[in-house]
């Protein structure tokens, strides 16, 4: 083995290691966002210092830029559907763990506002709604 | 030699998606499932690109991108569906 494959197996090891840190975030943290925090940058992280290993033990040009734009892609990706996931869990309502410092109360404050309203309204037709 | 210690990279990655499956068999919510069906799909592409550089076969590096692309696709089309009910 020549010192090339040393610096890539570095960075093929390195990546496992991260990967292997966010999974195990994944199974012991108590909450989906929580969870969501461990794997969205240990996720991004571990996959592109695999890219690298895998562009250092290739090394032609050509195929090298695919694996580059495949890394850009995962990078681009990965904290997009973070966000996505993240907004979705808000707006569904998901609760967050026991004992944390912030309540999730999207859907009771939005059936709150939606009661408001229909009081307003049947205010100003003037008691004939009810 | 190398292709020994890659091969057990990949026995690794195995592993990781294992106990990725573990909490997606656990998990008590859909999203939940959502974030293990992205890590395993992240770890199948990397598995992809060490089995190409073994097989010397670097055609397999475009499986890999349209793989890529079509989990970004199907956790998003997953995703629209919880949020708003339909998905066109």
């Amino acid at each position: 083995m020549t010192i090339v494959q040393y610096i890539a197996l570095f960075f093929i090891f390195g990546g496992l290691f991260f990967l292997f840190v966010g999974v195990l975030g994944l199974i012991r943290l108590p909450d989906l966002y929580t969870r969501m925090h461990a794997l969205g940058k240990c996720d991004t992280l571990g996959t592109g210092m695999m890219l690298i290993g895998i562009m250092i033990l290739i090394g032609d040009i050509t195929n090298a830029t695919k694996l580059l734009m495949i890394g850009t892609m995962v990078a681009t990706i990965n904290p997009v559907v973070t966000h996505l996931i993240a907004k979705t869990a808000y707006n569904r309502g998901t609760p967050m763990v026991e004992g944390s410092f912030v309540i999730n109360d999207y859907v009771a404050s939005q059936h709150r506002r939606r009661r408001q309203q229909l009081e307003a309204l049947a205010e100003k037709e003037g008691g004939k709604s009810e | 030699m190398l292709s020994t210690i890659l091969n057990w990279v990949v026995v690794g990655l195995f592993f990781i998606s294992l106990l990725a499956i573990a909490r997606a068999y656990k998990g008590p919510t859909v999203l939940d499932r959502v974030v293990a069906m992205n890590i395993i799909t992240t770890n199948v592409v990397i598995t992809i690109l060490i089995f190409s550089y073994l097989d010397n076969s670097y055609y397999y590096i475009d499986v890999a991108f349209v793989f890529v692309l079509g989990g970004f696709i199907g956790t998003l089309c997953i995703l629209k569906l919880l949020r708003e009910g339909h998905i066109i």
